[in-house]
């Protein structure tokens, strides 16, 4: 062919040293961590065969003991209203935050005032506020726990709503302010109709979160069964931990399957009538012919 | 006449759809529920306001001293014995993410539809997925450290789990996205499952990957606070024995430093997170 | 040798996507299949390597069946078969020569693969490939920055790198320009002829079709309605096979830039 397809003009390597570099800060880092750490490597060899005591005693022999059972299932009960609550104030509450948060809805000095306060308060982890303020308050309840949820929640959820809100599309806003809509008009009319379906997909994961969240304030004290967990591990009676582990875990999942189908049929309800000729938009089916193997 | 169209019948108004009516009464129901005293956890609106006026002297006064020290007053001279503490969650932090990212990334690719077909070893690998998940991480805390001892090994094993819960769960999602055109390629080649994952699959997740794994170290600092509180090492411990006889301005010290820490390493991940990708 | 016998493709619901067809190509053909989006040419294709496993009938290559092959030997036969894409199917990601390498893979163990580790007389062939198809110095480029034309020729490189002895190429000019689809058309010509390769292409540009095909093959409805050379195949054979008028959009011509869509 042409002169170039000699094998002289073949291209070298590119360098990478910053990429090797950068690998190498890391190692040195996690080489670091493994040198310094107080971790007895006697007892990493012993690890495997106590968590298989553990698992023996909580769900083989003796096994669960199953008249723990509504005393587990109350616990979990109180935990998810826990958890439930708290979101709930976490949701009304940032609502309203988040409009006031988002640039194009409130003056950017306004958005940003309420920017820096919902980061403060996201920057505290619910257990934090919780022993060091809501138990001092409230006491050892579950009050005080849903009260923490609450707080953290306000938080996370104003910064989402108020991204969600920033990235809207202008036009129906547009629309309405040309048509002579009040503020609170717009937002409800123009702006509300698009953003809710994923503000409410927010909520909903949120809810599935703060049931853990929930869990560890219990062990702290804040009632619900994460109380039930750290009483009956601290105190070695086993076959009652196993009982409520699978609680937890049931409830957990029983939570997460439900609240991520109502998840997805939020989000694709909103995409239908957005699209509504385009079915390819609700998620392509994975061709079978493709998958490997 | 005039050669106007006769207008079409107007549509009767689609009957409303019951899914939002529904929706809102569960949801007051159950909100009501979770409040009441007798179903729920006994939400009293005015007793807490009463409490927070009453309490906010608590914060502000200290269990030894009688001057006005407490949470909004921190003691500095206890911040030497948080920098132990505090580097010791940090390891926690970093091993926890190493172990579990790495556990984690085969694990992706087995419950992904993309890369593992309808098989047992997918449903399996789900399942236990979902259950690993579905442990909350001061579980993991409370069973290492009976079965082990307190102290940050329990510490780490219990991020690791969270981990891998976490970022399995994370990263196959992304799996399930990717473009199936080079996994049709390198099968149409002759490659088999693994040299496919690697090559085809692989390399379209690996900056979601490093993301992952930044957000998963994020995590595991505030997670090993949390997990310190029962017992499995780093600051949290320190923050439990000093809250737990209700030195306050010890506890915000802790709080302090916590929160320094944290914004800092967030600003380095946003940092990474933008050189890497 | 590649041999159809009485090879039918049905899909859940009664579709049928190839329809009892038997077929003979002999090493070293350049073979071009027309019809209709539907007609079949994509199963056709994919039924060669096995991507689209037959109903009824067999597909064999030189006498061993495709159809009854586990998968070991399914990867052995698929491992001398190369194939190109309308949509490249490249990673883009990563760099040239890593997609090109990929061709390599079958000859190389799984840990050495997993880890990166070809033999350098694996990636002498890869840059061999990429010499063939003029795109060497993009070895260490990111794929997704090549246009699309230049992907294309990696695909082939790719293909290339298998040192196959049958080239499968569905729709591979579909997303080019005109001039790209020429340039790219002529490289699997001239492949075809130095190297013989039995090449088969499915092409929906009738034009292209006649002035590259050496034997041209028309599908309607997964059946054969025409097998014979270019020369014979005018307007009325293309109307037979299309079931309809032809139109604009069957022919890509130069100046219609219009032709050259997706």
């Amino acid at each position: 062919m042409t002169a170039a397809t000699m094998a002289g003009n073949r291209p070298q390597r590119p360098s990478r040293t910053k990429r090797n570099l950068a690998l190498l800060g890391v190692g040195l880092i996690v080489a670091a961590a493994v040198a310094t750490v107080d971790v007895d490597p006697a007892e990493i060899l012993e690890l495997p065969a106590g968590v298989a005591l553990l698992f023996r005693e909580m769900f083989l022999d003796p096994g669960p003991d199953w008249s723990y059972l509504p005393t587990a299932m109350e616990g979990m009960l109180e935990s998810i209203q826990i958890a439930w609550v708290g979101t709930v104030i976490g949701a009304i509450l940032s609502l309203p935050l988040g409009f006031f948060g988002a640039k194009n809805v409130s003056s950017p000095l306004v958005s940003n005032v309420v920017r820096q306060f919902l980061n403060v308060i996201r920057a505290f982890p619910e257990i934090i506020l919780a022993i060091t303020i809501m138990i001092p308050i409230a006491g050892l309840t579950p009050v005080a726990g849903a009260l923490a949820l609450g707080i953290h929640s306000i938080g996370t959820l104003g910064k989402l709503t108020a991204e969600v809100v920033e990235g809207i599309d202008p036009g129906p806003v547009e629309a309405a302010r040309a048509a002579g809509g009040r503020p609170l008009q717009i937002q409800r009319w123009g702006i509300l109709p698009q953003v809710l379906p994923e503000i409410v997909a927010f909520w909903l994961y949120r809810f599935e979160i703060n049931i853990r969240a929930s869990a560890i304030l219990g062990a702290v004290g804040a009632g619900g069964i994460g109380f039930s967990l750290q009483q009956t591990i601290v105190f070695h009676r086993y076959e009652l931990a196993g009982t409520a582990i699978i609680v937890v875990v049931v409830a957990t999942i029983a939570v997460d399957t439900v609240s991520g189908w109502v998840r997805r049929r939020i989000i694709e309800g909103a995409d239908a009538r957005a699209r509504p000729g385009d079915v390819e938009a609700l998620g392509s089916p994975l061709r079978e012919d493709t998958a490997i193997g | 006449m005039t050669t106007a169209a006769v207008q079409p019948r107007r549509p009767a108004k689609p009957r409303p759809s019951l899914v939002v009516p529904i929706g809102i009464v569960a949801f007051l129901a159950i909100t009501w529920a979770s409040l009441s005293e007798q179903f729920g956890i006994a939400f009293d609106l005015g007793k807490i306001l009463e409490d927070i006026t009453a309490g906010g002297e608590i914060l502000i006064s200290d269990r030894d001293s009688a001057a006005q020290y407490g949470l909004l007053v921190p003691n500095w001279a206890f911040l030497p014995q948080t920098v132990e503490p505090m580097i010791e969650t940090f390891q926690m932090a970093v091993l926890a993410a190493t172990i579990g990212c790495a556990v984690a990334l085969p694990v992706a690719f087995v419950v992904s539809r993309v890369t593992t077909p309808n098989s047992p070893t997918f449903v399996l690998g789900r399942s236990v997925l979902s259950v690993v998940r579905a442990i909350p991480d001061i579980l993991y805390a409370l069973m290492f450290v009976a079965s082990v001892s307190i102290g940050p090994l329990a510490g780490i094993a219990a991020l690791v789990l969270f981990n891998i819960g976490v970022v399995a769960k994370l990263l196959s999602e992304t799996v399930d996205g990717v473009d199936q055109g080079p996994i049709e390629a390198a099968r149409a080649g002759g490659s088999n499952r693994p040299q496919t994952v690697r090559w085809a699959v692989l390399p379209q997740v690996l900056p979601n990957y490093v993301a992952y794994a930044l957000y998963t170290f994020e995590l595991n600092i505030r997670a090993a606070t949390v997990i310190g509180i029962v017992g499995a090492g780093g600051i949290g411990y320190l923050l439990r024995g000093q809250y737990q006889f209700f030195n306050w301005s010890n506890v915000s010290v802790i709080i302090i430093v916590l929160f320094v820490c944290v914004f800092f390493i967030e600003m380095i991940s946003i940092w990474l997170r933008r050189r890497l990708v | 040798m590649i041999r159809f016998e009485d090879a039918s493709v049905t899909y859940p619901g009664g579709v049928h996507a190839l329809n009892k067809l038997s077929l003979e190509i002999p090493d070293g053909q350049m073979v071009v299949i027309v019809g209709l989006s539907g007609a079949g040419k994509s199963t056709l294709i994919r039924a060669i390597n096995g991507l689209v496993p037959l109903t009824e009938g067999d597909v064999t290559i030189d006498g061993v069946s495709v159809g009854s092959a586990n998968p070991r030997k399914l990867r052995e036969i698929r491992s001398r078969i190369g194939m190109i894409f309308q949509t490249f199917n490249l990673v883009k990601r990563t760099t040239v020569l890593n997609n090109v390498l990929m061709g390599r893979l079958h000859s190389t163990g799984t840990l050495r693969s997993l880890v990166g580790w070809y033999r350098p007389a694996d990636v002498e062939i890869a840059m061999k490939a990429l010499e063939r198809v003029d795109i060497v110095e993009k070895a260490h480029v990111r794929a997704s920055n090549l246009s699309g034309g230049q992907q294309q020729r990696v695909g082939i490189a790719r293909a290339l790198a298998q040192e196959p002895k049958i080239l499968l190429a569905d729709e591979p000019v579909a997303s080019l320009d005109p001039p790209t689809s020429h340039v790219v058309m002529r490289d699997l010509q001239r492949i075809n002829r130095e190297l013989g390769i039995t090449t088969i292409v499915n092409l929906h540009f009738l034009d292209l079709a006649k002035v590259y095909g050496e034997r041209i093959i028309g599908l309607r409805s997964g059946e054969l309605v025409y097998d014979g050379t270019a020369a014979a195949a005018d307007e009325n054979v293309f109307r037979d096979i299309y079931g309809r008028s032809l139109t604009a959009d069957d022919v890509m011509g130069e100046a219609s830039a219009a032709a050259a869509t997706l």
